[in-house]
């Protein structure tokens, strides 16, 4: 499975960047990764119209080759980052790649929330019909105090959060696989 | 009353600026609405650097001085835009310029939901304890059906919504004065905490908080102790791995308890010499832990030349030393031109400056280095202190007191 992995946040050191990097390196059952670094997406702008930046026009055909989409969300002020809305406001405008495509929601951060906040809110916007994602509503994968849990070299340390992790992308895929043959299926009887 | 309010979008064309024009013109007798266009902003990212944060800066600046601020929010996704989202990020990101800020939400869309959803989340943000607003609750301006309420010259026609927004603001104009009529002394008395809030001590030159007063003195290379008027030890500066290892439990304790036996007398008569007015300052170079030190003691005396008490300085020089040995000075500069001729360091065109603040008290710690000062100086610029400290001020008295008991002074 072809898993599209947005991190959530323009910020050099990301932990979350760093833990979808984990996904793709090290994390058993999954083979194909691609993370996705929003760092060069300018800020969205309407004014923008037929005017697409290329970088969001890679990130946009990177999306809509995935067969799901995994997205890691940083919390400030209690919500998703500017930087990630940016990303889903392009990727909801001119272009749609997230329409009925699986994404699951991950998060981390350095303090005890572990961004569940900012998840509930990232739930609310994918679902909008302006994205129509649809979002895996089985597990919580909420990373607390993750300064703590990964290294320097990007590896997590807690075996538990590693199993658990697992746990989430193992559940996620099947529903992933089921949404897609859904679409399919209605793709082709409105053929 | 000063009012900013917040274009949410940083689209060209937006109801909810026109709301905002709308609101400027409709309430200017109640207060003064300045709009600010978010899009002059650049999106926020913990790595923007500091230079290209001006207009940051800028909106910060009009954020302090408004009574209240209003934030006219779209839909986007059913949340607030990414560009009104970064806007708040800058302002909550090392900075509490919202904090205890009186601010209101309003909002347009197009249609009937009239951006419902994004002011929730707004409110959310702003109640946020990285933002910490005093957000006026209730109050809800949900204008939907744009294209059709507002007239083409911008005024908001839809008599039921305008009654709306007229009593929601006046509410807000009044929930601001709420907030500039508290007395904070009331406030505060009924939990019998005492406080010391914004306690700066105002110098004739600038102000300092305590913790910068503090943290002042961990930071700086050397440390210093103080022995006030009344002989006894009264402070040491809480630095790291000290020279001198300092106990509190020694604080208050009179000299002669707390140096050793064979150092008192040397020290009482530093001391003495200081509250005589017979010397200001005495130095004395010393190995210690292996590594060249410098201690000074310098009669602290208040502006009329009173006896305040004696503070000790003491640092390692090895790092000024090795400077000095490596030639980081290079040759002196000519001092008639006052223009670098060999290649020597110098700040400006100047002869290179040493500190200022020890100049007076250092000049006349040797007899013979005072005199030797005013001539080293061929201008204005240069600082007394250089001339003496060139000269090599030791106190010859103590050196040989040092060169022999100096393991005792700790």
């Amino acid at each position: 499975m072809k898993i599209a992995a947005i991190a959530g946040s323009n910020a050099n050191h990301s932990y979350n960047r760093m833990l979808l990097e984990f996904i793709a390196k090290d994390l058993r059952d999954t083979d194909d990764v691609d993370v996705i670094d929003i760092r060069k997406v300018p800020l969205f702008n309407e004014n923008y119209k037929g005017k697409t930046p290329e970088v969001v026009a890679d990130i946009d055909r990177r999306v809509a080759a995935a067969d799901a989409v995994i997205i890691a969300s940083p919390e400030y002020n209690h919500s998703i980052t500017s930087a990630l809305k940016s990303m889903i406001e392009w990727l909801s405008y001119e272009l749609h790649p997230l329409e009925n495509k699986p994404v699951m929601i991950i998060g981390a951060s350095t303090h005890e929330q572990g961004s569940s906040r900012s998840q509930v809110q990232l739930r609310d916007i994918l679902i909008s019909p302006g994205v129509n994602a649809h979002v895996f509503q089985g597990e919580e994968f909420f990373m607390s105090n993750v300064a703590d849990m990964i290294d320097e070299d990007g590896n997590i340390t807690d075996e538990g959060t590693i199993s658990f992790l697992n746990k989430c992308i193992s559940e996620f895929k099947p529903y992933a696989e089921a949404i897609n043959g859904m679409v399919a299926k209605k793709e082709a009887a409105d053929n | 009353m000063k009012i900013l309010a917040l274009v949410g979008t940083n689209a060209n064309f937006s109801y909810n600026r026109i709301l905002l024009r709308f609101m400027k013109k409709h309430f200017k007798q109640m207060a003064d609405i300045e709009i600010y266009e978010i899009s002059k902003l650049p999106a926020f990212s913990v790595d923007v650097p500091l230079e290209e944060q001006t207009e940051v800066w800028k909106l910060k600046q009009k954020v302090k001085e408004a009574d209240g601020v209003v934030f006219s929010t779209p839909e986007y996704d059913h949340g607030i835009p990414s560009a009104l989202k970064s806007a708040i990020e800058w302002l909550s990101y090392h900075t509490e310029v919202l904090k205890h800020k009186p601010v209101m939400v309003v909002g347009v869309s197009y249609g009937r939901q009239a951006s419902a959803r994004s002011q929730v989340q707004m409110r959310q943000i702003l109640i946020s304890p990285d933002c910490d607003a005093n957000l006026l609750p209730g109050n809800e301006v949900l204008i939907g059906g744009a294209s059709r309420v507002f007239s083409k010259d911008g005024r908001l026609i839809n008599a039921d919504m305008r009654d709306n927004l007229e009593k929601c603001f006046t509410n807000f104009v009044e929930y601001i004065q709420v907030f500039q009529n508290i007395d904070e002394e009331e406030v505060k008395m009924p939990i019998k905490r005492p406080t010391i809030s914004d306690a700066y001590i105002n110098f004739p030159t600038g102000r300092m908080t305590l913790k910068e007063v503090q943290q002042i003195f961990s930071t700086i290379p050397f440390e210093i102790d103080l022995v006030d008027s009344s002989d006894r030890f009264a402070w040491y500066s809480d630095k790291p791995n000290r020279e001198h290892v300092r106990n509190v439990a020694s604080l208050n304790e009179p000299i002669t308890e707390c140096h050793p036996p064979k150092a008192v007398p040397i020290v009482t008569k530093i001391i003495n010499s200081f509250r005589d007015g017979e010397k200001d300052v005495v130095t004395r170079p010393l190995w210690m832990h292996g590594h060249r030190s410098l201690i000074q003691y310098y009669a602290l005396r208040d502006i009329d030349g009173h006896y305040l008490g004696t503070i000790e300085f003491t640092g390692n020089v090895e790092y000024i030393l090795n400077l000095f040995e490596n030639g980081a000075w290079g040759d002196k500069p000519d001092a008639t031109t006052g223009a670098s001729n060999n290649g020597a360091n110098e700040e400006g065109n100047t002869t290179a400056v040493v500190d200022a603040s020890t100049g007076a008290s250092q000049s006349s710690s040797d007899d013979n280095a005072a005199p030797s000062a005013p001539a080293e100086d061929g201008n204005d610029d240069a600082d007394a202190s250089t001339g003496a400290s060139e000269s090599g001020s030791v106190d010859a008295d103590d050196e040989s007191a040092d060169a022999t008991t100096g393991a005792s002074q700790n």
